[in-house]
C-alpha cells in the first residue's frame, strides 16, 4: 500500500527537512530610489518593535541602516519613485531577484511628490536644479515603481504609517493579503467624529482616497493631500462636482490632485 | 408616577454627584458642532446642543473593540474579552433613544450580543426633550421618533429654569431618590411644562408626503425604480450616511496577531454597506458591486428590512446622514421621489410609454 501523506511526514529525512524549513526566516531586503527615505526612517522608529521584527525576518540589505547586502531575498521593500534610466535596470533586477516586491512609500506606490516635475520639461527641471552642472546629469518623467515592473504590494502614504508596516510584514509571513483597506479617508475621519473638512470651508481628497493613515491630517487640522493614492473605483465624476460647488476652478482641481497622485490620468 | 421636577439652579450639583459615581458623557462643544464626550466638569455639558456629530450608538458599539483574546500553538486558547464600564450618558434626544432601543432590540434577538448588553447594562441613559427643531435636516417628526415611548432611565424637559422629569426604569427612580435634588412638581412647574409641549409640535414639520407606515409597502413596489442608479451615480460611496446613522450596526471581525505572531486579539469595528467591499464573500464574488445596489440597500434596510425585522423604524430622522453627505442625497427627498414615482404617471407608466415605443 502507498504510504500516506502523514506517514512520508514522519520519515526521519522529511522531519529534518520539515524542521529545516521551519527555522528559515524570510529574507528582507530594503532599497530606495527617488525619496526622502523617510519612509524606511519610519521602520528604523519602530525601536522596540523592529527588533522583534528582526526576530522574524533576516534583513540582508538595508542601506540606511546596516552594513552588508545579499542579493538572496525573499521579499524586496522598494522606496522611491523611479527618475533615471539606470534606476529602470536597477529596479528589474530587484523585481528578479524577489519573490515578493512591495512598493514602500508614496513615491514608489504612486509616484508621489516627485511627480510634479513631470508638468515641466525635463531639461528646464534638470537647470533648475543642477545649474551650469546640469550636462552630468540625466532625468527622465517620474514614475512610481508599478509603471517599470509588476509590484505585489504597497505600503502606501507619505510617510508610511509604522503600524501599517508591521501589519504588511506580517501578514505576508503568514501567506496572506496584506490588509490594505479600499475605502476612503472619509471613513476613519467620520470614525473619529472629526468635523468634515467641507465643513470648514476647505477641501480635501479624502473621499476619494484610500484610508489606512486613521485620518491623521483632517484630525489635526488639516486637509488630506491624496498620499495614499485614490481607492480602486473612485466615484470621480461626482466628486468634481462636490469640488465645483465649493468653488474650485478646473486647474485649482487639478493642483489638488497633482500633489501627489500627478502620475495618474485623473491630474494630467 | 407624579412627575419630579430638578430646578436648573441645582443641575450642576446633580451631574457633579452622578459624576463622583461613576463616567458622565454628555453633548459637549466641538469647533462650532457638538460630540458626545466624558465631562470633568459641568460647565463643559451643553445641554442646549442641537445634534451631535456622531450619535451616543459609539458607547455600545465602539467605533472598534477587542472581542477576543488568543494563545496559537499545540494548545490553542482564547478568551472572550468584554469591555464594559458604568457610565451615564446625559442629554439624550428622542431620536437618539429611539435609535438605541432599535439597537438593543437588533443585539439581543435571536443571539444575546454579550459586548453590547454588557454596556448597554451598565449605562443611565438620561434623556433630554427637543422643544426645537437641530435645524433644516431633520425629519424626525415624519419619522415618527420626535417623541419616546421608553428606552430611557430619566427624561428631561426644559420648561425654562427647571427640567421636569420622568422615570423610565426603576434604574432611574432609584437614582433621582439617591442624589437628593429633585423636588415634587407643583401645579405652576405642570402648566409650564403643558406649555412647553403644546408650542414645540408645529415648531417641527411632517416632511415625508406620506404616513410613515406606508414605507414598507412603497420601497417593496420600488426596488426597480430608476432613482437608484441617480443615487448610485451621486454617491461617493465614503460610508459617511452609515457612520453617522444611530441605527447603523454593520461591524467587520479582524485578527490581529501579535508580533511574535504567537498571540492577538480579534476586534470587532464599525463596516458600512456602502464600502466597496461590504458584501464581497470568500472567493471574490460581490453581491452588490454598484453603489446603486449600495445605496439602494441602504434605503431598504431602513425603510423595511428593519421595521420588518424588529417593528421599529430603522431611521431616526435625526438627519445626520445628509448633514455629512457631500452629494446631498436626501432620505426625504429619497423616499418623496419614491412615492411620486410609483403612482401613475411616474415611472412605471414612462418605462411602458418607452416600451411601446421601442414596439
Amino acid at each position: 500500500m502507498a504510504p500516506t501523506l502523514p506517514d512520508l511526514l514522519r520519515r526521519p529525512h522529511m522531519k529534518r527537512e520539515m524542521e529545516k524549513r521551519r527555522m528559515t526566516k524570510p529574507r528582507i531586503a530594503i532599497f530606495d530610489f527617488g525619496c526622502c527615505e523617510g519612509c524606511q526612517l519610519q521602520i528604523v522608529n519602530l525601536e522596540e518593535e523592529l527588533l522583534d521584527l528582526v526576530g522574524l525576518v533576516d534583513v540582508v540589505s538595508w542601506r540606511e541602516a546596516m552594513t552588508g547586502h545579499s542579493d538572496e531575498y525573499d521579499i524586496a521593500f522598494v522606496e522611491g519613485s523611479i527618475t533615471r534610466e539606470a534606476e529602470m535596470e536597477r529596479l528589474k533586477g530587484i523585481r528578479q531577484n524577489a519573490k515578493v516586491l512591495v512598493a514602500l512609500g508614496a513615491c514608489a506606490h504612486i509616484g508621489g511628490i516627485n511627480c510634479l516635475k513631470n508638468f515641466f520639461e525635463m531639461d528646464e527641471v534638470l537647470k533648475y536644479v543642477y545649474g551650469k552642472e546640469a550636462k552630468h546629469f540625466d532625468t527622465i518623467p517620474a514614475r512610481p515603481l508599478s509603471a517599470v515592473v509588476p509590484v505585489d504590494y504597497a505600503v502606501p502614504g507619505c510617510p508610511i504609517d509604522r503600524k501599517e508596516f508591521l501589519e504588511v510584514v506580517k501578514a505576508l509571513l503568514l501567506g496572506k493579503k496584506p490588509p490594505i483597506p479600499n475605502y476612503p479617508v472619509c471613513v476613519e475621519c467620520k470614525m473619529k467624529g472629526n468635523i468634515c473638512v467641507f465643513e470648514k470651508g476647505m477641501t480635501c481628497l479624502g473621499p476619494v482616497t484610500r484610508a489606512g493613515c486613521g485620518a491623521i491630517c483632517p484630525t489635526y487640522g488639516n486637509k488630506c493631500e491624496g498620499c495614499r493614492g485614490l481607492v480602486d473605483d473612485p466615484n470621480l465624476d461626482s466628486y468634481k462636482e462636490v469640488l465645483q460647488e465649493h468653488g474650485l476652478t478646473v486647474e485649482q482641481m487639478l493642483n489638488s490632485f497633482r500633489m501627489f497622485d500627478g502620475y495618474m490620468e485623473v491630474a494630467k | 408616577m407624579p412627575f419630579k421636577v430638578i430646578d436648573k439652579k441645582d443641575m450642576a450639583s446633580f451631574v457633579t454627584s452622578l459624576m463622583e459615581e461613576r463616567e458622565v458623557v454628555g453633548p459637549v462643544a466641538k469647533d462650532g458642532k457638538f460630540v458626545f464626550s466624558p465631562i470633568n466638569d459641568y460647565s463643559q455639558l451643553r445641554l442646549d446642543y442641537n445634534i451631535t456629530l456622531l450619535p451616543p450608538k459609539k458607547y455600545f458599539l465602539p467605533q472598534e473593540e477587542p472581542i477576543l483574546k488568543y494563545k496559537l500553538g499545540e494548545a490553542m486558547r482564547s478568551e472572550p474579552v468584554i469591555e464594559a464600564e458604568p457610565r451615564v450618558i446625559i442629554g439624550v434626544h428622542p431620536c437618539d433613544i429611539n435609535a438605541i432601543w432599535l439597537l438593543d432590540l437588533a443585539f439581543s434577538t435571536d443571539n444575546l450580543d454579550t459586548n453590547y448588553m454588557e454596556k448597554r447594562k451598565k449605562a443611565v441613559i438620561i434623556g433630554l426633550d427637543c422643544n426645537e427643531p437641530c435645524d433644516e435636516h431633520s425629519f424626525c417628526k415624519s419619522m415618527g421618533s420626535l417623541t419616546v415611548e421608553g428606552g430611557y432611565d430619566l427624561f428631561l424637559t426644559d420648561i425654562g429654569d427647571a427640567y421636569v422629569v420622568d422615570y423610565g426604569s426603576p434604574t432611574g427612580m432609584e437614582l433621582l431618590a439617591r442624589h437628593k435634588v429633585a423636588r415634587e412638581a407643583t401645579e405652576a412647574d405642570m402648566a409650564r411644562f403643558r406649555a412647553v409641549q403644546d408650542a414645540k409640535w408645529p415648531k417641527f414639520t411632517y416632511k415625508l408626503e406620506m404616513n410613515v407606515s406606508e414605507l414598507p409597502n412603497l420601497l417593496a413596489i420600488s426596488y426597480d425604480n430608476p432613482l437608484w442608479e441617480e443615487l448610485g451615480e451621486k454617491c461617493l460611496a465614503c460610508g459617511s450616511c452609515t457612520l453617522v446613522c444611530p441605527t447603523c450596526y454593520c461591524f467587520d471581525v479582524v485578527d490581529r496577531l501579535a508580533l511574535n505572531l504567537k498571540e492577538g486579539e480579534r476586534l470587532r469595528r464599525w463596516d458600512s454597506c456602502q464600502l466597496p467591499e461590504f458584501a464581497t464573500v470568500a472567493g471574490g464574488e460581490n453581491f452588490r458591486k454598484a453603489r446603486a445596489e449600495r445605496q439602494r440597500h441602504r434605503f431598504f434596510r431602513k425603510g423595511k428590512y428593519l421595521t420588518e425585522m424588529f417593528g421599529k423604524m430603522g431611521c431616526v430622522g435625526c438627519g445626520r446622514c445628509v448633514r455629512s453627505c457631500l452629494v446631498h442625497i436626501d432620505p426625504v427627498e429619497v423616499y418623496n421621489t419614491l412615492r411620486r414615482t410609483c403612482t401613475p404617471g411616474g415611472w412605471a407608466q414612462r418605462e411602458v410609454a418607452a416600451y411601446q415605443q421601442k414596439s
